[in-house]
């Protein structure tokens, strides 16, 4: 496993848009925006609808499940708060109930839980909701949660 | 063709040396760039009328350097904007001057990218101390994915997965330009690279390893646009501007790691504008130069311009096909990975010089156009450089483009 994420060295700061987003992670819930008007979702919480312009919003829970569409493997950290952790792999979650008709998707992006060794695309991952040290922040990451057929890693 | 093709010219270049710690202020370095591009096309203060330049947060203000060099401005303003805005303000001269508001404009970029400001918020000297997570960055930075290298990395390993590439074509890109550097006393890593020392190098973010990185450089450099019309009596052969496109967007801009194909560039939506414009194709251009802020960012704009196809990029480095004297002589100056990462500006000096035929090379008489074209000897003039192309990346949703020709072509 990655080592621990010192979260006491990001200060979050919520907006008006995405004040109700990190609410939802209090109660452990990873949500979307979708449009009232057409059905839309998506990540991150823009305010407005890409497909009929509409700002008439609500927020859809989605069931944290999806497949890992690509991923990065982090080995020099940047952020303070990340230097315990390197190596770690941010990994790009395509989420399986947003998909739609014309094609639209919907990836969102975590720390996996898994290493590198673990982590291929193609595998399918569930969100894991980490506390953070703040009562104010619950912290959503992503662990394998299954086998599937064709994955492809990087192993240069 | 466009409507404004060859109207308009680039008709000084100039810059600060490479450094790596300049000890001196984004201001002092941009009039510094200024003033050596207003002596190579044998222009003084007065006949600069408009100033412009790109920053985010970390320069100093065109009025500053105006206040500096004596120019009155008919036109000053900065963009807060990154990569590829430097074709962009080429765009913005060009109508300024064909609207009537102003004659001539220098453009400039000047900043401390190594001692000051980093990309990706590295503090000088290692890791950043607490960070604010606000707007976009709250989806970003609690997952400890801020840094350009992190930012472009998934869609890097999204096309070695759906292509069957290996990171080989990223040392292609590496070695290549590196060896352009090895004949351009300007650039700061000048030392022959080979494939085994791209992949023997550290990893930074997988798939990119240090020697895919550009070099973070503290550096200011300008060019300078007018019209034909008083191109034709300064020092320089003008080098003619047929056409580009300004920051054009892919779908998804802000968020890229929800489109279809992530590493589908926003080239690919301007392509058929910019070679319609300009009247020539990918197969016209004799000198290339691409915004390498990595390898992997050449590969996909290869493909975005239609140099070559989808997917196909990976192959088509192969065997030093961007080397100069070979099919695609691409960043002859080293470019961001060896010259020095100077946000876009100095790959089109690059190619402005390439174009007079005065690269400043080892050539003693290259001022004067006189190259020996023997590359042991230090020369990296091209022989026959008539059309060339800036292709400039802000990211996979966000590039611009300059195409550019010799007096002669
Ligand atoms: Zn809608």
């Amino acid at each position: 496993m990655p080592g621990p994420i010192d979260y006491s060295k990001i200060n979050i700061i919520p907006d008006p848009d995405t004040v109700e987003w990190w609410e939802g992670t209090k109660r452990h819930k990873f949500l979307v925006r979708q449009c009232k008007n057409c059905g839309h979702k998506w990540f991150p919480p823009f305010p407005a609808c890409a497909k009929c312009t509409s700002m008439d919003l609500s927020w859809f829970e989605t069931a944290g499940k999806g497949v890992i569409h690509s991923y990065v493997v982090v080995t020099q950290p940047i952020l303070a708060a990340f230097v315990p952790a390197v190596p770690y792999v941010v990994g790009l979650i395509e989420l399986d109930d947003c998909h739609e008709p014309d094609g639209s998707l919907t990836r969102v992006a975590g720390v996996m839980i898994d290493d590198e060794d673990a982590v291929a695309i193609g595998l399918p991952a569930e969100v894991v909701f980490e506390p953070t040290g703040d009562p104010n922040f619950v912290m959503p990451r992503w662990k394998i949660c299954g086998t599937a057929q064709n994955t492809w890693k990087f192993n240069e | 063709m466009g409507a404004l093709t060859d109207k308009y010219c680039i008709v000084g270049v100039g810059e600060t040396a490479f450094m790596k710690a300049s000890g001196r202020t984004p201001l002092s370095m941009a009039c510094e760039a200024v003033k050596r591009a207003m002596d190579d096309a044998g222009l003084g203060a007065r006949d600069i009328d408009a100033i412009t330049s790109f920053q985010i947060a970390d320069s100093t203000d065109v009025a500053n350097v105006a206040q500096a060099l004596g120019i009155r401005m008919n036109y000053g303003s900065v963009a807060y904007s990154g990569g590829s805005t430097t074709e962009a303000l080429v765009a913005h001269a060009i109508g300024l001057i064909e609207g009537g508001y102003c004659n001539t404009v220098a453009i400039f970029r000047a900043m401390n990218g190594r001692t000051g400001r980093r990309m990706g918020g590295q503090a000088p000297g290692g890791v950043v101390p607490p960070s604010r997570a606000e707007g976009d960055a709250q989806f970003y930075m609690p997952w400890g994915f801020t840094t350009p290298a992190q930012h472009f990395a998934p869609s890097a390993m999204r096309y070695l997965h759906d292509f069957g590439a290996t990171t080989k074509s990223f040392a292609e890109v590496a070695t290549a330009f590196r060896y352009h550097a090895s004949l351009n006393p300007k650039a700061l890593m000048r030392a022959p690279i080979t494939i085994e020392d791209h992949q023997r190098s550290r990893w930074v973010a997988k798939p990119f390893r240090l020697l895919d990185c550009c070099l973070e450089t503290d550096v200011a450099s300008a060019f300078i646009v007018t019209s034909r019309e008083r191109a034709y009596d300064l020092r320089q052969p003008p080098v003619f501007i047929m056409g580009g496109s300004a920051r054009t967007y892919a779908d998804n801009p802000a968020w890229n790691h929800s489109r279809q194909r992530t590493y589908i560039q926003a080239g690919h939506f301007a392509r058929q504008r910019v070679w319609g414009m300009s009247g020539i194709g990918p197969q016209d251009i004799d000198v290339l130069s691409i915004y390498d802020a990595f390898t992997y960012t050449v590969i996909i704009q290869l493909e975005a311009y239609g140099f070559c196809g989808i997917g196909e990029a990976a192959e088509f480095v192969k065997g030093g096909r961007l080397r100069i004297d070979h099919d695609l002589p691409t960043n002859l100056s080293g470019g961001h990975l060896s010259e020095g990462y100077a946000h876009g500006v100095a790959l089109v000096n690059e190619v402005v010089r390439q174009l007079r035929h005065r690269a400043d090379d080892a050539c003693p008489g290259w001022a004067e156009g006189r190259h020996s074209y023997d590359r042991a000897a230090g020369c990296r003039q091209v022989r026959e450089a008539r059309f060339g192309a800036c292709l400039g990346w802000g990211t996979e949703t966000r590039g611009s483009s300059l195409i550019l020709r010799s007096l002669s072509a």
